[in-house]
């Protein structure tokens, strides 16, 4: 599980081009959004396809993003209760 | 159209070192062989590193220009944003284009296709500013700068007080490599530009901001007016255009102390400016600018950016100038712009 956070923060640092950001400052149980990293609705988005385009995930209702998306180990929980970590 | 638009503050990302505010082309940077690259600033001191990550380098170089622009000018907010583009945000197209090929339509991000539209400047530096005034971005090829002057010139006629504009272009290797496979480009350094001896342009990129007013204030020079000739047919009909609008302002090419040049270097397309340039200089002094900013569709911006400081320093640097009719004052200067030999603008700046 935290070898799949680590990697999981390298690519939100990548596709969110969080140039200021290095892996080790995210909190895995911070807030990706408000607080914490400070995201918004356009990086839902595009985490949303980040679950898609490396680990193959659709997610099929989007009531469930509120909680999957709720911090990076939330996101690392998902996919691996997916079975694609 | 009958009055001015003082320029109250400018702000400037070219080739050169513009961004120095005490650079005064003491130094000067050649292309690299076909082509200009902007000497970006450190943008996190101009935008919010937040905002700054999604933004392309047009947009940073925009609104960061627009920012020095409105610091310089020492105004809280503008009544109108008017940008001028011919590319817009290029780097984001492309972007956007090459992941829809790339991964086979699939996988498809939002950032890159808000971030590409032609507008993106012109928004971007109103959600900085929080400005909900007028906001228009003309994308009209090589008259893109020139009809945002215009448009400044009349919305000050009608009332409105501040008013920022600028031009920005990007290029990306991409779009360098099209223009050099269909043999556009030039990379002979061997010849000045006005000696109309190469063909190709040396293509470049840059951002120019003004913020203009109805009222003088601090304001260096004003903006008299702006007049475009579309694809002139002959040297007569270029110089009747040309005429014509110094008639409107009441002067001619004889009167004026400075005449900036718009050559690009492409015999070609520098007929009718080089054609006029021996007019222009029995008695004014002339120069040129697109050895300095590259040709791009608003490097009109960059000229007025020039002229404006050349007005300010009451000098003409030596790289600039063409001729050597000396000049004690400069009240005011004419540009005379062309792009591609179909845009043809003539902007006159005075001394305030």
């Amino acid at each position: 599980m935290d070898a799949l956070i680590e990697k999981l923060k390298g690519q939100i640092i990548e596709q969110l081009n969080l140039a200021e950001v290095k892996p080790a400052d995210i909190n895995p149980d911070a807030p990706l959004f408000g607080d914490g990293l400070g995201l918004d609705s356009i990086d839902a988005l595009e985490l949303i396809v980040l679950l898609e385009k490396h680990y193959g995930i659709k997610i099929q209702n989007p009531a469930d993003g509120k909680k999957i998306f709720e911090s990076v180990r939330t996101m690392a929980q998902f996919i691996k209760d997916q079975g694609k970590s | 159209m009958g009055k001015k638009a003082y320029i109250i503050g400018s702000g400037c990302i070219s080739p050169q070192n513009s961004t120095d505010p005490n650079y005064f082309f003491e130094t000067v940077n050649g292309p690299d062989t076909d082509h200009f690259n902007a000497v970006e600033p450190s943008y996190k001191e101009h935008i919010n590193p937040n905002m700054l990550r999604r933004m392309g380098r047009a947009i940073k170089m925009g609104a960061s220009a627009a920012r020095m622009a409105v610091t310089e000018a020492g105004v809280e907010n503008v009544d109108a944003i008017i940008s001028g583009t011919g590319l817009g945000c290029f780097e984001d197209s492309e972007k956007f284009l090459l992941a829809i090929i790339n991964n086979d339509e699939q996988f498809l991000t939002p950032t890159s296709f808000i971030q590409s539209t032609h507008n993106t400047v012109g928004s971007q530096v109103a959600l900085i500013m929080q400005c909900k005034q007028y906001n228009y971005t003309y994308v009209h090829r090589g008259f893109s700068f020139d009809s945002c002057v215009m448009d400044a010139l009349m919305s000050i006629e009608e009332g409105k007080k501040n008013i920022l504009i600028g031009g920005i272009e990007e290029h990306t290797p991409i779009y360098i490599e099209l223009y050099r496979k269909a043999k556009k480009l030039n990379a002979d350094n061997s010849h000045k530009y006005y000696e109309g001896k190469t063909k190709g342009m040396q293509m470049g990129e840059g951002s120019a901001f003004f913020v203009v007013s109805d009222e003088k204030k601090n304001a260096v020079s004003a903006i008299e007016g702006i007049g475009v000739a579309y694809k002139p047919e002959s040297t007569e009909e270029f110089t009747e255009k040309l005429n014509s609008f110094l008639k409107s302002k009441n002067t001619d090419l004889g009167k004026t102390d400075l005449v900036l040049f718009g050559i690009s270097g492409d015999k070609d397309h520098d007929k009718y400016l080089l054609e006029t340039l021996p007019l222009a200089s029995k008695n004014s002094a002339t120069g040129y600018f697109k050895h300095l900013c590259g040709d791009h569709h608003t490097a009109g911006s960059f000229a007025m950016w020039l002229a404006n400081k050349i007005i300010e320093k009451q000098r003409i640097p030596d790289a600039v100038k063409i001729n050597a009719v000396p000049k004690e004052k400069i009240n005011s200067v004419l540009i005379i712009n062309g792009y591609i030999g179909i845009n043809y603008s003539f902007t006159l700046l005075t001394k305030c």
